[in-house]
């Protein structure tokens, strides 16, 4: 403690730049930690959340993935004798111009036996309950969602539905909380006769909420009606929606969980370097120390307190910054979750998680101490003597570690090894992080050899200041090492997330052009995996009468759950689809399976289903309906992107049967031959857009937005580019910091026989360059191989797509001006320390 | 003692058995069809009042009876109807038909107990039930009036009921039904009248104790054995418009 207040605290105060620096490097770790992490729970919260608060006292949940089912399964329901109440809903939610809008169409007679509306003023708020259920435009909205728009009872709500454009009214306003709190409180309620109508839903219900007669045991009942209802349908209590939807989502969760461990990693190497350079600056100080009688162990103590006190500060401010950034990310993570994945939620509060808090303390403090062990052992190790005497400091360029050599050359054989080995998982994960400590332990020795290759470039360009940066590298390599190896790993991973994003694009355009080759695709919504309006199966006739129309072909997509995964159907006229669409088979014969699929033999699985769900060619799957079990074996595998959980094929006339469903989410169209798109547009409009809800979207629109999707998935390239942006400016500030205070004689000495304060500031700056281009020339090195392994992780356990490697050469030209000018920019501080330093002191150390 | 017994046997049977009593209220408001016109006023625990009328049409009697209930006003609600078709061991079924939406959907029997359309009825009060689906006891015979208590046999929203009956033309005056939490609502027949020999209550008040809100009902036009078919009390007749 006196060690702290005498010897620490003075310094910190003396370097309080640095130490801010230091900091920074746990700031940024955490905060990317808890703000990534706690903005995904929030997302995923909000969405539990509301599945909790619509669910009211419902303790099982019947469905039949998201096609929904026939009326009469709900007197089935209500036989049962262990059934208290059974109430229908049909959920969807509408773009209202501003935030979205969740609908719950609901039977106003009976909901009330499973969920509470909480109304304005007393009861009667639902201005006259006859009026509500005889008037299909009636609606209850919460206050919130009245109080932002200006809505009182009473008020018109114009809303696009499949009968066309209509004019709601507010009939009820419900109180916050409970219910109304659902979806962030944007919510409404209406009538489920009415929502059939106004979403297309014909006489379907989407869901059965069930109360059971109290002293029933759950798992009994779900038994009960399990068998009542066959295997088509799913028998679950209301918070297996949210298991669900956290499975559909939990690829952009692992995604976001690489990236802040990384950051935090990354961190780690700011600390072990700023802690180095604090070794460097106080050897002296810590010769004084021996001198008087400190131990080896009280001089460790003291650098990793130093460390720990610097590690719970950056904590601290870090989960401040990172609920900020959580705040900031998770309205954007929640809309890129639902236009995705097509599944309602909106983030309204923060949910903050004390475990994951507690995490983050307890990795800052760690990462901490970690990164300071190397550094305080080596100023445990300081001899008294020598560090008395005035002088360079030898213990920073003690040049390379033969060992360290030893052991990057056998991890780097094993990572070769692992990758050529990659059956199991566990070995190509292995390899990655073989790779990634290989490279870091080879870090020291490939700067100093670069450092030697870029001396005579640097002397060429201004041969004293050149030969004097070049050298400062050559003579202590490690001095500068911590920086090079957060700078090559933030790099890395940027290579290799763009490298990823790029395969990803390039293999997505490659689907695009074979498989959304028609000229419109007509939809209920202006995006594609909106699923809340379908439109009836006979619009297809109509379609088809319109002049310049060659081809209609009506597709309806899904969620059900097969293999206990949430996955998309797409039946479409597999007859028509193969005639127009040729995807090259995976597995398979390309006509044999498409024959087989017509004929309802069998059912083409996507690449990724098969890869995630370890589905084979002839396998048979077991595909849930409300019919009951249909079995299908696998006849073909093709690389679909249309879910990232994976797709399968059926033709459309086999789903009708087994699903009693001949709805249609898109209609993709084909022009004739000669005819004017443009016009054939105009007419599909002019026929049917007045009398409902229907949009015209072109084949380039439908690329557009599939790619707009990407762009958001790959989003997170950009924290990433964004935290080895600052990685450079922080690791590059603080090399040269110790670089300079390493160098003070050497600098004081050229000042004193003439040197230019200009030359000294040359110097600094081409220091800072050298060390932004081996940074950068190491990071797009490992970021080749890091994107080899991840490729083959997206590969095997992400997408389950087969991405082809393509070197992101786009994101590797930017990065390299972006790097170098960051290291220049935090080399004007240093530098202009340097040149405005005190000569006598600087030449007083000889 | 022996006079005292030969007393209690020579008083009618009826004045003893509750059952007896019930039947012979059925029998004397016996009639093969009924229509009325009706006026609801439903005044809410704020005093706010909304008014709507309905038609109400009944084939058969007690037990076995088909009644169709359509609403005539307000304007908005104008169409919507109520099919009950009543069976002497069960629960009645019922359907509503709502015209804008050009569908009818049945009532549920877990919904019986909720508020019909907003009135301080239920559906389950809307029902004729026989007389062999409760369990009868007299509590009291006192101020020219009996009081019984009823217990459905079957599953009801009440778990009993608490009638008073004139004695000297056999008609409800007030009937009390509690639930499993006590007293849930009031039902008060007034105004009473003979119509084609039949005693007629041209007005019932119910009270909601819980809402404390309260509905009236005025029987206007009311007339008794008109001719009607059982061809006007399907679906398909609920489902055509007025």
């Amino acid at each position: 403690m006196i060690l702290l207040r005498l010897i620490s605290w003075p310094y910190a105060c003396k370097h309080l730049l640095r130490v801010l620096l230091t900091t920074a490097g746990i700031v940024l770790g955490v905060g990317v930690f808890v703000g990534m992490r706690t903005a995904n729970k929030s997302v995923l919260a909000a969405f539990n959340q509301t599945i909790d608060r619509i669910a009211g006292a419902s303790q099982l949940q019947v469905t039949a993935g998201d096609a929904g089912f026939d009326e009469d399964v709900l007197d089935k329901i209500r036989e049962l004798p262990e059934v208290r109440a059974a109430a229908p809903v049909i959920e969807a939610t509408v773009g209202t111009g501003q935030n979205n809008l969740l609908v719950l169409g609901v039977d106003m007679l009976g909901d009330r036996n499973i969920r509470n509306y909480d109304l304005e003023g007393n009861d009667e708020a639902i201005d006259d309950p006859l009026i509500f259920l005889a008037q299909p435009d009636s609606l209850m909205v919460t206050k919130k969602f009245a109080d932002e728009r200006g809505l009182k009872v009473n008020s018109k709500l114009p809303m696009r539905t499949m009968q066309g454009d209509q004019v709601f009214t507010v009939r009820g306003i419900m109180k916050p909380g409970g219910l109304a709190n659902a979806f962030g409180g944007d919510l409404a309620i209406m009538d489920i006769y009415a929502a059939q109508k106004m979403f297309g839903r014909g006489r379907k219900f989407d869901r059965i909420d069930i109360a059971l007669e109290e002293g029933t045991a759950l798992e009994g009942a779900t038994g009960k009606l399990q068998t009542l209802l066959g295997s088509g349908f799913q028998v679950e209590p209301p918070s297996s929606r949210g298991q669900q939807f956290e499975s559909t989502s939990r690829m952009y969760a692992l995604a976001s969980n690489i990236t802040s461990v990384f950051a935090l990693f990354i961190g780690m190497f700011i600390i072990y370097n700023t802690f180095a350079i604090a070794v460097t600056e106080r050897r002296s100080e810590i010769g004084i120390l021996r001198a008087l009688g400190a131990t080896r162990g009280q001089i460790r103590t003291l650098f990793l307190t130093e460390s720990a006190i610097a590690g719970l500060a950056g904590t601290c401010v870090g989960v401040l910054f990172g609920i900020a950034m959580a705040r900031a990310m998770s309205g954007y993570i929640g809309g890129m979750l639902t236009e995705i994945y097509g599944v309602a939620q909106s983030p309204g509060d923060l949910t903050l998680d004390p475990w994951l808090i507690g995490t983050a303390v307890a990795m800052g403090l760690v990462t901490s101490l970690v990164a300071a062990v190397i550094p305080a052992r080596s100023a445990a190790g300081v001899d008294p003597v020598k560090a008395l005497q005035k002088g360079g400091f030898q213990s920073l360029g003690e040049g390379e570690n033969r060992a360290r050599r030893r052991w990057a050359l056998a991890f780097g054989v094993a990572s070769v090894v692992a990758f050529a080995f990659n059956r199991f998982w566990f070995v190509t994960y292995a390899g990655f992080i073989l790779a990634i400590l290989a490279a870091v332990l080879l870090s020291p020795a490939l700067s100093f050899w670069l450092s030697r290759a870029l001396r005579p470039l640097l002397a060429g360009l201004r041969p004293v200041e050149g030969a004097l940066a070049a050298d400062s590298l050559i003579q202590a390599p490690r001095r500068t090492s911590g920086t090079i190896a957060a700078l090559m790993l933030s790099l890395a991973l940027v290579i290799s997330l763009g490298g990823l994003a790029r395969s990803s694009y390039d293999s997505l355009a490659e689907w695009m052009r074979i498989a959304l080759n028609p000229d419109f695709f007509v939809t209920t919504a202006e995006t594609l995996s909106s699923r809340s309006f379908v439109f009836p199966g006979s619009l297809a006739d109509g379609l088809r009468g319109i002049d310049g129309v060659a081809e209609v072909q009506p597709v309806r997509s899904v969620r059900v759950m097969v293999k206990n995964a949430p996955i998309m159907i797409i039946a479409g006229d597999i007859g028509m689809i193969a005639k127009r669409v040729h995807l090259p088979p995976v597995e398979g014969n390309s006509e044999e399976m498409y024959r087989l699929a017509a004929e309802e033999k069998g059912v083409v699985v996507s690449a990724n289903f098969a890869r995630l769900h370890n589905a084979h060619m002839g396998e048979v799957l077991e595909i849930p309906t409300p019919a009951g079990i249909l079995r299908l074996p696998i006849v073909g595998v093709v690389d679909d992107f249309s879910d990232q959980q994976g797709t399968l094929l059926l033709n459309r006339a086999l789903f009708i049967r087994y699903w009693h469903d001949d709805s249609v989410n898109v209609f993709r169209v084909y022009v004739a031959p000669g005819a004017d798109a443009p016009q054939v547009r105009q007419r599909i409009l002019q026929a049917f857009g007045g009398q409902q809800r229907l949009f015209v979207l072109t084949n380039r629109e439908v690329r557009d937005f599939i790619t707009k999707l990407t762009d958001q998935w790959f989003g997170l390239t950009n924290v990433q580019t964004a935290v080895a942006v600052l990685v450079a400016i922080l690791g590059i500030v603080n090399a040269l910091t110790v670089s300079i205070t390493d160098r003070r004689r050497e600098l004081g000495v050229l000042q004193a026989v003439g040197g230019l304060r200009n030359q000294i500031r040359h110097t600094i700056w081409m220091e800072a360059i050298a060390i932004g281009i081996i940074g950068v020339a190491l990071g797009l090195a490992l970021g080749a191989v890091q994107l080899f392994y991840s490729i083959e992780i997206a590969r095997r356990d992400l997408v389950g797509i087969s991405i082809d490697y393509a070197y992101p050469f786009q994101t590797a030209l930017i990065l390299i001006p972006v790097i170098l000018g960051s290291a220049l920019l935090a080399a004007l501080g240093p530098a202009e320390s340097a040149v405005r330093g005190s000569l006598i002191e600087a030449l007083e150390y000889e | 003692m022996s006079k005292l017994l030969l007393f209690l046997l020579a008083l009618p049977v009826f004045s003893q058995d509750p059952r007896q009593i019930i039947l012979e209220v059925q029998k004397r408001q016996h009639s093969d069809s009924q229509r009325y016109e009706g006026t609801l006023e439903v005044t809410s625990q704020g005093n706010q009042v909304a008014t709507k009328r309905w038609v109400y049409q009944r084939i058969g009697s007690f037990g076995n009876s088909k009644a169709i209930l359509r609403f005539t006003a307000p304007a908005e609600v104008k169409g919507v109807g109520l099919l009950i078709v009543n069976h002497p061991d069960r629960a009645s079924d019922q359907w509503m038909w709502r015209p804008a939406i050009g569908r009818d959907q049945r009532i549920a029997l877990q919904d019986r107990s909720t508020r019909f359309f907003g009135t301080d009825f239920s559906f389950e009060d809307l029902e004729e039930r026989d007389v062999d689906q409760y369990d009868y006891k007299l509590l009291a015979d006192e101020g020219g009036m009996w009081k019984l208590e009823s217990r459905p046999r079957k599953s009801s929203q009440y778990e009993y009921s608490y009638f008073w009956i004139k004695k000297d033309n056999y008609t409800f005056v007030k009937i009390e039904a509690y639930n499993k939490k006590g007293l849930v609502r009031t039902i008060d027949y007034k105004n009473y009248e003979q119509i084609k020999g039949i005693w007629t209550a041209r007005l019932t008040e119910v009270y909601d104790v819980v809402r404390k809100s309260r509905t009236i009902l005025k029987y206007e036009k009311l007339e008794y054995n008109l001719p009607m078919k059982d061809d006007d009390f399907t679906l398909q007749a609920l489902r055509r418009d007025l």
